[in-house]
């Protein structure tokens, strides 16, 4: 009697897991679409900016608000359009001597400038981390895809792309599907003195059947004035990004503002452009400024690249193929080497050359 | 369990494939079971492919010929190769090559269950179902250890540790399909072995030579942990000139070299679950994979949770089939109507 319970208990089991393995797999070729788990995570994602801006309100930075809210947003990666739209209104006014507002905004507005080779500086280490992992999915696709396990792959193909020259120290926040609490990867970024942080992320929009790419940075406004004058005082130093941190402590935010948005504008032209060349029907929604604490708590140039759109059931295809993945992985690549290579004329003409 | 009639199996060949970085098997419902490493080599030119004679070779023979091949081995983790086209197009030619092995009759429809390494599935299900599509009527993908788990009657309360060449997977079924939570992937497997071996003996014979792949076979052949009575000497050329080296150290660090990550998974794994069932998981430990065939890894497991309590760490009998097994087992029980929108 016992014996036939058992039975009986154990083919029940074996039914459910026959069922379960049939539903997965009708998941992965799309016929069934279960609920989506993602919806509360997106609000909440959507609701740290709101929360910040309520906060900085209280706090009085009124100026800050106009600066994050209106302007950044119309940027988008095309250098033509950048010039037009400078984000920058100089915190400080010129002082009377031979430096003019129009020299700041010359440097900063130029695409053709990045920092690091006005300093001298020599990129060493980049940090790459891949959103979210663990217990965190991310975003979770129609098809069950997970936001946790795309960005790893394309973190980890960025690296092997990087690795291939040989030239810098490549560092991932995380390298398996583990649970990774934000001030951790910021932690991590800090101890490992990581001279560039990139965090790889999907976008969820539930509500729009649309591709959209768009990368984020971070920082507070800027003091153009000591980062002109340090150009001057550094150039052609030897030291890394971040040994040179602790020199320019005071403009060190300013640079890091600089940085993040030139290296932001690089890489999301680098993603739409390519992107939009495969498929048209992907939006631009540009270079933005936002107050993700991955981006808050990093000491360097740091950014947010949300390379694809999981809530598109086309690109959520796309994305289990590997070739989509290594392709993003590829423009994430030319997009950082086009950062740390401006005004180089070698690397111009051997990319003309491709 | 439901029993398919006679008409229905006449028709319908049921494999069951599993798809490893390293070796990759297949059973079939017509009693074949083969095996092949995991490399698929095309000839680089005209003069190659008159060297090798074939226009495709696969495991053994490709790694014999890879001098004169483009060699792929599609699954290796983290890896990527020159040309993704490559990696989907050697998948599909394991695939093809295996289910020829099977011998399906002519007319006979293909129902396959597919096992992979659990990383690999989460991002590549559609890719994998792509690959095997042109080759079988219809199919599932499901992960390794759950196929293995399955083929062993493991269905609940039991942890099924799978010690590939790229990964370890982890997967702990408790009555139902795992889900993520229960599974777990470490890249501290038999390629990590390979590689801390390599820089071992690089580091104790300088002037020795000899290669990844003879690295490997000396992992095959001599893997331990913990203490062995044995020598374990391995020839290898110095100038030209076969000299005996003493290895036994070295393998022995390079295959503990895995094992903390192991032992701290495991852990990590049954901590989570109702202290009730932690007992009834931990006496029900199963290796499998080529790593469950290192010497000693049993009793290491064991020692290494003795602070935990009492458990139990068995050894799949046949890991190079385990897999597939458990996928025919899959596919066989599976009922007729699931198979047909697949």
């Amino acid at each position: 009697m016992i014996s036939a319970l058992l039975r009986k208990r154990e083919l029940r089991i074996r039914q459910n897991i026959l069922k379960g393995v049939y539903e997965d797999n009708l998941k992965i070729i799309g016929i069934r679409r279960p609920v989506i788990a993602r919806n509360r995570l997106f609000y909440v994602k959507k609701a740290v900016p709101i929360l910040f801006i309520a906060v900085l309100f209280a706090l009085g930075h009124w100026d800050y608000i106009k600066i994050s809210s209106f302007s950044e947003k119309e940027v988008t990666a095309s250098p033509a359009l950048q010039k037009n739209l400078l984000p920058f209104n100089p915190a400080v006014p010129p002082a009377g001597d031979m430096l003019s507002a129009a020299d700041y905004q010359g440097l900063l507005s130029s695409p053709d400038i990045s920092i690091s080779r006005v300093f001298g500086l020599g990129v060493k280490t980049i940090m790459i981390d891949p959103g979210h992992g663990g217990t965190d999915p991310g975003a979770i696709g129609k098809m069950g895809t997970m936001e946790k396990d795309i960005t790893l792959d394309i973190a980890r193909r960025l690296r092997e792309r990087l690795l291939k020259y040989g030239t810098y120290n490549i560092l991932m926040t995380r390298n398996d599907d583990s649970t990774l609490p934000l001030n951790k990867r910021v932690e991590l970024a800090r101890m490992s003195k990581a001279d560039i942080f990139i965090s790889i992320h999907l976008n969820y929009l539930p509500s729009k059947p649309i591709n959209i790419i768009e990368t984020y940075f971070f920082g507070p406004s800027s003091d153009e004035k000591v980062l002109k004058l340090a150009e001057k005082e550094n150039a052609g130093s030897q030291y890394g990004m971040n040994e040179f941190k602790d020199m320019i402590e005071k403009i060190g935010e300013t640079l890091k503002l600089q940085e993040s948005r030139t290296l932001a504008l690089s890489i999301q032209k680098s993603l739409f452009v390519n992107s939009s060349r495969n498929k048209g029907d992907i939006y631009d929604f540009g270079v933005k400024r936002a107050p993700f604490v991955v981006l808050l708590g990093v000491d360097v140039p740091a950014v947010l690249a949300e390379v694809s759109c999981l809530s598109n059931k086309k690109e959520e295809v796309e994305l289990n193929d590997e070739r989509h993945r290594d392709n993003i992985a590829r423009y994430l690549e030319a997009g950082i080497l086009d950062y740390l290579h401006k005004g180089e004329l070698q690397y111009a003409a051997k990319r003309r050359a491709d | 369990m439901p029993q398919k009639d006679a008409q229905t199996e006449k028709n319908i060949l049921f494999a069951g494939i599993d798809l490893g970085t390293s070796r990759s098997s297949i059973s079939a419902s017509n009693s074949t079971r083969e095996w092949v490493e995991s490399y698929v080599g095309w000839p680089k030119d005209f003069i190659s492919q008159q060297v090798v004679g074939k226009p495709v070779l696969f495991g053994a023979e490709a790694l014999k010929h890879r001098l004169s091949l483009d060699l792929s081995r599609p699954l290796q983790h983290g890896v990527i190769k020159e040309g993704i086209e490559k990696n989907e197009d050697a998948v599909k030619e394991i695939i093809k090559y295996l289910i020829e092995l099977a011998k399906p009759e002519d007319g006979q429809k293909i129902h396959a269950v597919v096992g992979v390494p659990a990383d690999t599935l989460k991002v590549n299900k559609l890719a994998i179902r792509k690959a095997v599509a042109e080759f079988a009527h219809s199919l599932m993908v499901v992960s390794e250890p759950f196929a293995v788990a399955y083929g062993l009657n493991l269905l609940n309360n039991a942890l099924v540790i799978d010690i590939g060449a790229g990964t370890t997977d982890f997967c702990i079924m408790h009555g139902t399909i795992p889900t993520e939570e229960d599974q777990k992937t470490i890249t501290n497997a038999g390629d990590y072995i390979d590689d801390q071996l390599f820089s071992y003996l690089t580091e104790k014979y300088p002037n020795s030579k000899f290669n990844k792949n003879m690295v490997r076979q000396f992992k095959e052949s001599y893997s331990h942990v913990r203490d062995i009575p044995d020598e374990i000497q391995v020839e290898i050329p110095v100038g030209g000139k076969p000299v005996m080296h003493d290895i036994k150290n070295e393998i022995r660090r390079a295959c503990e070299s895995i094992m903390p990550a192991i032992v701290e998974t495991i852990t990590e794994m049954i901590a989570r679950f109702d202290p009730e069932f932690q007992v009834r998981i931990k006496n029900n430990i199963v290796l499998a994979g080529g790593g469950s065939l290192i010497r000693g890894i049993r009793e290491y497991i064991q020692d290494a949770l003795k602070e935990y309590g009492p458990c139990n760490v068995i050894s799949v009998e046949d890991p190079l089939f385990a897999g597939s097994d458990g996928a025919l087992k899959l596919a066989k029980d599976m009922p007729e109507k699931y198979w047909e929108p697949l």
